[in-house]
């Protein structure tokens, strides 16, 4: 277990240098650049920030410079929050993003395989029915639905909570965004975690489970939970880091200042080492993040084990 | 017993089973009728109605719903009828989503299926691409597309595909990890089945339960995913329209013009939940040890 | 800024020197209105800022933070109208050139008193070619040798600025200029303090770095979460500064705006979400705010494209598009229709419509069908119009194609895409006909002939007219206003008989701001409001 995490903890550095290769190319490939403006900047001037920003250099110039400058730590300055270091605006985010997508995925989480179990268990009846209608709702109707509603009913209509802000983690200001990317979430792992222990529950062992005379709720604590956890595991990775990286209407309608927003933003403006620094810290968080889902996989089910 | 009578029963195919399994669960045969309705509806409703999808009238802007005039629904903040642009969105987004969806499922299964099955360097490799495609912000991806490539509508589902495959490929991987294992995989090794028959005709087949539940997953995040490509500029272009765009026009007029948010929203959340009951009806029909 | 009014504010301060320092211009309270304890105040600013560093910023948001942390040469007041800033007094000697007399109480943050050596940095900072900043020529232009610094020909050390001493600054100009007082009250044109510049390099415009000489000192800065100024007890004209603390708010979006609004966290949307202005009017009668700004939309045409070669089919489509409806009906927030380059309260030139723009619809569709013949276009041609995405231009683009769908049968492609890729496409002359607009960086005619005059780079249409490009260079050299504003309006006049651009509203700024905001008010045309100028009503 040891060698295999160290192995794939070492493949993180080619991994990590393809995908800053890619998005180097995505970032010089796409249309407009980051000091193109409604006012037109001389060419003295243009030739001056090309040079400041080593943008006048060869590509692979570009890109040696820039993994350099990565070995140090360094991730370069902002072009769109010039006055900013991409170090200082990720480490201001990361937190944030961290709390909120992070609580919204433990949360999702116990919801959805609450639900997701008691849908499975109870399949094709009225509380299958009602479970799952609501658990869907966060996939049937798209968060920049949902979201107003929510600010529309509890900050506006009931007066409960601010309808957006953030003020160092108090937690008013989370309740909100929390819960929209809950809705969101448990509404994957809820129909996961149904189809999941619905197929445990067919199963051969556990029918023979049940044949014998073995009691529910220990056949499903003791022995349908762990395997039936599986897919559910697997999707959580992908989701955890989505949560915590891509949550972008969640934070545009909250006015969360977040990692989505820095990543769009950073997209939309041609932000080169913003866009570049934000990809380092995704590719971290998703290689990691796969790993630990990889490894919870392997304990979960001792087959797996190659 | 009369030869007859024998000659007479007819066989019993796990087709006919799990189409028999199919019809009982109602909730399930709802669905799919629903959703041939209503692509029916979409397909044929606008060559049948006054108005075009497209043809914006000065004197009639945000007229609410009524059965009194012409424009049943209403009309949006350019006095187009929203009926025939539900409708019209409805071809975007069913065709988008469906294609999208089985392009994307395909790509994963198949991907995810033989990293899982061959294992060693070659699952390390493909996973890391997997782990490669999560990384790359998706936007660039589109925006790339839509420069090199152009607008066409094969694009969109092209760039969304892009993105969406890599969740089937990990979940696929992970069943077929713990299938590999099983007695009639290592039955068909020892026989000398080939890898790529092994593979489609034993792993799959008992994935496609999982498979099939998420692909209902994926079907409302492709729809959406694809609002906001259009929005950004990215995707289908004024005046066509989808589900996706017309929620997103609508949420902005929420206080105004609230039926340009609630038809469209209907519409689409109508048709997810029947493709989800529909995706775990056929689950439940398709599992050979569901009785 | 009308020159009657500008002699006599200069009459009176000349006259008023040994009283000047009791001229305050900060916040009047007038009589009878009682102050909120609380002097807070929550603005929105649109977007997060680009960076507080005044010779690089670009936006409007950015200068509003400038705006309050800094204070230029003069200032503009909540009614829009020139007050002194650091400069007490100005006048200017001979055509070219302008002397200012600082104030003696003017100081920096840290004590230091604000000197002409401070305004020569500055003025040098901006224009020359290392700093990198995108409003070197729009406002160096305006400097004796300023092109040539901007340009890399000469070095920043001959730009027309100097200091005659401690106190007084002289500012050469490359033409005359008569609203040069209303030009430095840019905040690009902010003084800056060298030494902590040089020592602090880029970290110098962090909160506990950035030393400004404004009402307000930068307390903290969240990056996409707010800004906070606090209340500079150094101020000369402290006295006067009734709020104390200002939040900035980042929203770009209209509606999350207004729902902080709605929830008591805000008290300034910065702009209302399109097609929203009658319902908020209706709701918030007290607190809808709407005023017309120099600002021009309009379409650019591309005239070497080979649909658009003809100025027939230019005229024809600009013809028949109908700006009423567009303005009450299509975009419905109180903007005026718009017939010319030059829209209501801009100085330097006259409004002035095309002849056409009152006759009835059914006459100017006639018209243009016959023209649209006699170019040979016919019914069924098509062409593309370019948009960046947004709900606004969205709207605009479906009721401009649709005009000339059912007036002229021209199929119009619309093409939407991010605001980069539009502005390359404009700039490289990639386009058809594309959506457009400008806001006045200073109030002169001039700042809206850059759109339309020979290799002017705003200039999308590439279209130049020889003799008007004349009448412009004779209008600049003048120094009698008359005489300026004839040849400017001339050739305005000959341009738009061009119609390289479609002229169609004047852009208006419908917001909410709650009525317990003092100071607000819609004469301020460019939307450039000092935190110091307002207050807090009892509420």
């Amino acid at each position: 277990m040891l060698a295999y995490t160290f192995r794939r903890l070492l493949i993180t550095i080619p991994t990590l240098l393809v995908v800053i290769g890619i998005v180097y190319i995505l970032l010089f490939s796409a249309p407009g650049g980051p000091f193109d403006s409604e006012r037109v900047v001389p060419e003295a001037i243009q030739a001056q920030l090309m040079s400041k920003y080593h943008l006048d250099l060869p590509y692979w110039k570009q890109y040696l410079l820039y993994i350099g400058q990565l070995l140090q730590g360094d991730l370069g300055v902002s072009y769109r929050y010039a006055d900013w270091s991409v170090n200082e605006l990720v480490s201001g985010a990361l937190p944030v993003s961290l709390a909120i997508g992070g609580l919204s995925i433990v949360l999702s989480l116990l919801i959805g395989i609450l639900m997701g179990a008691l849908a499975a268990l109870f399949r094709n009846s009225l509380v299958d029915y009602l479970v799952m209608a609501l658990g869907s709702l966060g996939s049937v109707l798209p968060s920049f639905v949902l979201g107003p509603l929510l600010v529309l009913a509890f900050a506006i209509g009931l007066q409960w909570l601010p309808s957006g802000g953030w003020d160092h983690f108090s937690w008013p200001f989370m309740v909100l965004p929390v819960s929209l990317l809950t809705l969101i979430n448990v509404s994957t792992l809820a129909r996961i975690m149904r189809a999941s222990l619905v197929e445990v529950m067919n199963s051969n062992y556990i029918r023979t489970a049940r044949a014998k005379g073995l009691p529910i709720r220990l056949i499903v604590f003791r022995h349908a939970l762990r395997p039936s956890l599986l897919p559910v595991v697997t999707i959580l990775g992908p989701l955890a880091v989505s949560s915590i990286t891509s949550a972008l209407v969640t934070e545009s309608i909250f006015s969360i200042p977040g990692l989505g927003i820095l990543v769009v933003n950073g997209a939309a403006n041609r932000d080169y080492t913003l866009v570049l620094g934000l990809v380092v810290l995704i590719t971290a968080m998703v290689v990691l993040v796969n790993l630990c889902v990889d490894l919870i996989y392997a304990f979960l089910d001792p087959r797996s084990r190659a | 017993m009369p030869s007859s009578t024998l000659a007479a029963e007819p066989e019993r195919s796990p087709w006919r089973d799990a189409m028999q399994r199919f019809r009982r669960n109602k909730a399930a045969v709802t669905s799919l009728v629903f959703l041939i309705l209503i692509t029916l509806v979409c397909v044929i409703g606008p060559w049948l109605l006054p108005h075009a999808y497209d043809s914006t009238d000065w004197d009639a802007l945000k007229l609410p719903p009524a059965l009194t005039h012409s424009h049943w629904w209403g009309t949006d903040e350019s006095g187009r009828d929203l009926l025939v642009r539900c409708l019209m969105g409805g071809r975007i987004s069913l065709m988008v989503g469906i294609l999208t969806t089985l392009t994307s499922i395909a790509l994963g299964v198949v991907w995810g299926a033989c990293a899982g099955y061959i294992g060693g360097a070659v699952d390390q490799v493909m996973m890391r691409i997997v782990d490669i495609m999560y990384a790359v912000p998706y936007l660039l991806i589109a925006i790339l597309l839509v420069t090199v490539l152009g607008r066409d509508f094969y694009l969109v589902v092209l760039a969304i595909t892009a993105f969406s495959w890599m969740d089937t490929a990990r979940l696929v991987r992970g069943q077929t990890l713990s299938l590999r294992q099983m007695e009639f995989i290592e039955a068909a090794r020892a026989m000398g089945v080939s890898t790529p028959r092994i593979v489609f005709e034993h792993i799959v087949p008992n994935l496609l339960g999982l498979v099939l539940v998420y692909a209902t997953v994926t079907v409302p995040s492709v729809i959406l995913t694809e609002s906001v490509l259009s929005f950004l500029g990215l995707g289908i272009q004024e005046p066509m329209t989808s589900w996706g765009v017309l929620i997103h026009d609508g949420a902005q007029m929420l206080d105004s013009a609230a039926w340009l948010l609630i038809f469209p929203a209907l519409m689409l959340s109508l048709t997810l939940y029947s493709f989800n009951y529909l995706g775990d009806g056929l689950r439940d029909a398709l599992d050979p040890k569901d009785r | 800024m009308r020159s009657i009014q500008h002699t006599f504010l200069a009459a009176s301060l000349v006259g008023a020197l040994a009283l000047s320092s009791l001229f305050t211009w900060a916040a009047t309270v007038p009589a009878g209105v009682q102050l909120h304890a609380e002097q807070t105040l929550t603005r929105n600013n649109g977007a997060e800022p680009e960076t507080l560093d005044p010779s690089l910023i670009e936006s409007v948001g950015a200068a509003n933070l400038t705006r309050d942390l800094f204070e230029g040469l003069t200032a503009i007041d909540a009614q829009g109208k020139i007050v002194p800033g650091v400069a007490e007094k100005w006048r200017q000697v001979d055509p070219l050139t302008w002397t200012f007399q600082l104030r003696p109480q003017a100081k920096w943050q840290n004590g230091d008193p604000v000197t002409a050596q401070d305004f020569v940095y500055a003025f040098r900072r901006l224009v020359e070619p290392k700093t990198g900043s995108k409003y070197a020529r729009t406002f160096g232009d305006f400097f004796l040798n300023g092109k040539e610094v901007s340009t890399g020909q000469k070095p920043p050390q001959e730009l027309g600025v100097r200091a005659i001493d401690k106190t007084t600054l002289e500012i050469k100009t490359s033409h005359p200029v008569k609203f040069l007082p209303e030009l430095v009250s840019n905040p690009n044109l902010s003084p800056l303090h060298a030494a902590s510049i040089e020592k602090l390099g880029r970290e110098w415009t962090k909160p506990g770095n950035l030393m400004g000489n404004g009402a307000y000192a930068l307390k903290s800065w969240q990056v996409n979460s707010k800004i906070v100024l606090e209340k500079s007890a150094g101020y000369w004209d402290a006295d006067q500064v009734k709020i104390t603390r200002v939040t900035y708010l980042p929203v770009e979006d209209g509606h999350v705006d207004v729902k902080l609004f709605e929830s008591g966290q805000n008290d300034w949307v910065y702009m209302l979400p399109p097609g929203s202005y009658d319902a908020y009017l209706k709701k918030y009668p007290k607190d809808t705010r709407n005023t017309p700004l120099l600002a021009l939309r309009f379409y650019s045409i591309q005239t070497q494209s080979p649909f658009f070669k003809d100025v027939r089919v230019r005229q024809a489509l600009s013809m028949v598009l109908d700006r009423d409806i567009l303005a009450q009906k299509v975009t419905a927030d109180g903007q005026l229709p718009a017939y010319g380059l030059i829209v209501k309260g801009v100085e330097g030139a006259d409004r002035v419509d095309y002849e056409w723009a009152n006759w009835p619809m059914a006459k100017k569709v006639e018209t243009a069908k016959a023209l649209m013949a006699q170019a040979g276009v016919k019914p069924g041609a098509k062409f593309t119009f370019s948009y960046n995405t947004s709900e606004y231009h969205k709207k605009m683009a479906i009721f401009a194609a649709s005009e000339w769908k059912t007036k002229l049968g021209l199929a119009v492609e619309l093409e939407a895409m991010e605001f980069k890729v539009l502005i390359k496409k404009r700039h490289d002359g990639q386009f058809e006909m594309a959506r457009d607009g400008w806001n006045a960086d200073y109030n002169d005619a001039t700042t809206f002939v850059a759109l339309v005059k020979c290799d002017s780079d705003q200039n999308h249409s590439r279209h130049c007219n020889k003799d008007a490009e004349q009448l412009i260079q004779k209008g600049l050299k003048e120094s009698d206003q008359t005489k300026r504003k004839a040849a400017l309006n001339e050739a305005i006049r000959l341009i738009m008989n061009d119609y390289p651009i479609i002229p169609l509203l004047q852009y208006s700024l419908p917001r909410l701001v709650k009525s317990y905001v003092g100071g607000y008010n819609t004469e301020n045309q460019m939307d450039r409001f000092r935190s110091q100028d307002l207050y807090i009503i009892k509420h």
